[in-house]
């Protein structure tokens, strides 16, 4: 079982210009529990995700990742050293869409690297852990591959892995399987399960509905910046009561029947 | 024709040398003041990089024999008196630098947003993040851009000869002023140098190709 | 002490020598768009021969520095019997070396037109000229214009380079009026403004160009 993080989102704001991209957002997650944040493209889901390790700047409002703020010193203060927020980034993991791998390196490198770099253990020491965190992945025989000779799932995985060596606590993961074949989402979404029933706090941003339904332990639900309802799966999926939900998965299952 | 060779070949071959070794370092010194240009216009605050973006104007804006000249003859009136080797190849480094600072900058453009991300998500320092994703990722995609601007800088060493360093243009005017064979002695010239120029294109690319194959394999 | 009287003082006779700057670029472009127009038209023929010369003529503009290009026709042209001022080669020698590079930038605008024009025409049965004329021409031309004032602003800054064979241009009038005040930093730097400001309202009409395409 690994040691899991709390995040509580406090009335956070976020405006790019004249936009208000992110409205009074309040939401508390557990350690060890999983959130879904579902919503229309452009409801500011992936922002408020990216508020979480602050690589997006909240302008109002607070996040607190085990009771302590990231990104300020203090709510409204001016902004924290950058080694600080470096600090609490160490155990915050993140999954992009587009993976981001780094293509000039192995995956093995990729994994590594940020072991050697962040946490600075020797090479050898860094490589034994990164190739744990592969063989936990299923990619114990693709170390050696840049990922340009990986299929998109692989890819996905080796950036799993890259998050997971680094022992976080907390795992944010921006549509990991939007960017994938359909047929590579089952192996991706394995994974992430396997690293729920750990224990690991998550947060997905994602459309996938079945896994939603299925691992997460709350459902929040977005659109134009709204945090319009955070409940359990079942209510939010199955019974909604807000209509603009109800319009939303009207939409998703039209589009996923033929 | 056989005499001349004998009495100019020695010089021919030295004013060869100079002008390889005015084109090596003045590249080299070119590419160095770029880089770090490109790297402190990324990470400055504002008025840093207008001042940076006025230089580039300015040293692209003027010819580099203008250029030469200011250094050269008007460096002595604040202090800086250089012989006209070192001053040709402080000369070439400054000319060609906001060149390599544009190709730099535009590379260093392309790299995904994301991969930047991905390191700071994990905690790398900005000064990491340059070294282990930026630069290298950087480098790659400026190299032809690279090359092939220093291979137009090839052309420009000739332009030393004016301030009087001992380059290959250099010893052969010194040469067809002594003999009076001025068609010949630049024919021969323009030749060795249309030559030169097209080898070290083939090598450039070749060595490119090789390069960037080696460091990214990409599909 | 920087002399700010000599600084402003050199204007004049820079700003009086730039009429040569301005002549031997302006007429070095004008005829490098002529010579680079049949270069280019050499280049796309049928005939291989052409094609050859073509591409001989670009490699070799494009391979020889300028300087040497310029010193080799002053020379060569007394000998072959063509006893021309030396305003006269210059200015040949710089539109000379700008065709090859305008042959290549018109080239490239010409291969970059989609396909699909030419095919365009052809279906609705256009003749061959009427294609050049009324589809790919005009529509290359825009295309290359932004191109062409980045390669007349190299011309003004090369055109520096005809201060050897003795034209009073700018560079030159700066080497004569730096002898005579023995103010050299002022007066190279006066020259470097004047430069400056060419190129500098160059660029922006190039950069207004590609907008207005944009559109």
């Amino acid at each position: 079982m690994v040691r899991a993080s709390s995040v509580e989102i406090r009335k956070v704001n976020k405006f790019y210009g004249p936009f208000h991209a992110l409205k009074d957002i309040d939401m508390s997650i557990e350690p060890g529990k999983v959130t879904c944040l579902i919503g229309p493209s452009g409801s500011g889901k992936s922002t408020l995700l990216r508020c979480v390790n602050f690589l997006e700047e909240y302008n109002s409002g607070e996040i607190l990742i085990d009771g302590e703020l990231i990104g300020y010193e203090t709510a409204g203060g001016k902004k924290m050293s950058s080694r600080r927020l470096r600090e609490m980034r160490r155990t915050i993991g993140m999954v992009f869409q587009q993976f981001n791998l780094w293509p000039h390196m192995t995956a093995l490198q990729n994994v590594a690297e940020g072991l050697i770099r962040v946490r600075g253990m020797a090479k050898a020491e860094a490589e034994t852990r990164a190739a744990d965190a592969l063989e936990k992945v299923g990619l114990g025989d693709r170390m050696g591959n840049h990922p340009s000779r990986l299929s998109g799932g692989q890819q996905q995985r080796v950036a799993i892995a890259r998050a997971i060596a680094m022992e976080p606590r907390l795992m944010l993961f921006d549509e990991p399987t939007s960017a994938l074949d359909p047929e590579l989402v089952g192996e991706v979404l394995t994974v992430m399960k396997a690293l729920a029933a750990e224990g690991m706090t998550m947060v997905v941003v994602t459309h996938e509905m079945g896994f939603a339904a299925h691992v997460a332990d709350q459902v929040a639900f977005m659109e134009q910046g709204e945090l319009v309802a955070v409940d359990a799966p079942a209510n939010i999926l199955h019974h909604p009561e807000d209509p603009r939900i109800q319009s939303f998965l009207r939409t998703y299952h039209e589009r996923n029947s033929f | 024709m056989n005499d001349l060779l004998a009495h100019y070949g020695p010089f021919l071959l030295r004013g060869f040398g100079m002008t390889v070794f005015c084109w090596l370092l003045g590249t080299a010194g070119g590419m160095v003041l770029g880089l770090a240009i490109a790297l402190v216009q990324r990470y400055s605050i504002a008025p840093v990089r207008w001042v940076l973006r006025a230089y580039i104007e300015a040293i692209r804006g003027t010819p580099f024999l203008a250029q030469l000249f200011l250094l050269y003859y008007g460096g002595p009136m604040f202090g800086l008196r250089l012989d006209p080797v070192p001053a040709g190849l402080l000369g070439l480094s400054v000319y060609s630098s906001p060149y390599f600072a544009e190709i730099f900058r535009s590379a260093f453009g392309s790299v995904p947003i994301g991969q930047i991300e991905a390191a700071r998500a994990i905690g790398m320092s900005e000064f990491s993040i340059v070294r282990r994703i930026l630069l290298p990722l950087g480098l790659v995609s400026a190299l032809p851009a690279m090359v092939n601007f220093s291979i137009v800088l090839t052309k420009e060493t000739v332009i030393l000869s004016i301030i009087t360093v001992p380059e290959l243009m250099y010893q052969v005017q010194r040469m067809s002023a002594e003999t009076f064979r001025y068609v010949e002695a630049n024919l021969a010239l323009a030749l060795f140098f249309w030559g030169f120029v097209e080898l070290i294109s083939r090598l450039g690319r070749r060595f490119e190709t090789r390069i960037t194959k080696h460091l990214i394999e990409r599909t | 002490m920087f002399s700010w009287t000599t600084f402003w003082e050199s204007f004049i006779p820079l700003l009086w020598a730039a009429r040569f700057t301005v002549l031997v670029s302006g007429l070095g472009i004008a005829l490098g768009l002529v010579i680079g127009a049949l270069i280019c038209a050499a280049a796309l023929s049928p005939m291989k021969a052409l094609r050859l010369f073509a591409a001989l003529w670009v490699s070799f503009l494009r391979g020889v520095p300028l300087l040497v290009q310029l010193l080799l026709i002053y020379f060569l042209l007394p000998v072959i019997g063509i006893d021309v001022p030396a305003l006269v080669a210059a200015v040949v020698t710089v539109a000379i070396c700008a065709s090859a590079y305008i042959s290549e930038i018109w080239r490239g605008a010409i291969n970059a037109l989609p396909r699909g024009q030419t095919e365009a025409a052809k279906a609705i049965g256009m003749a061959p000229l009427a294609q050049w004329t009324r589809i790919i021409l005009p529509q290359a031309v825009t295309m290359s214009l932004p191109a062409l004032i980045n390669e007349l602003i190299l011309l003004v800054k090369a055109s520096s380079l005809v201060s050897v064979v003795g034209i009073m241009e700018i560079t030159r009038a700066s080497q004569a009026q730096a002898a005579t005040t023995f103010r050299p930093l002022e007066v190279y730097l006066a020259a470097a403004c004047i430069y400056l400001v060419i190129n500098l309202c160059l660029a922006g009409v190039g950069r207004w160009l590609e907008q207005r395409m944009a559109v």
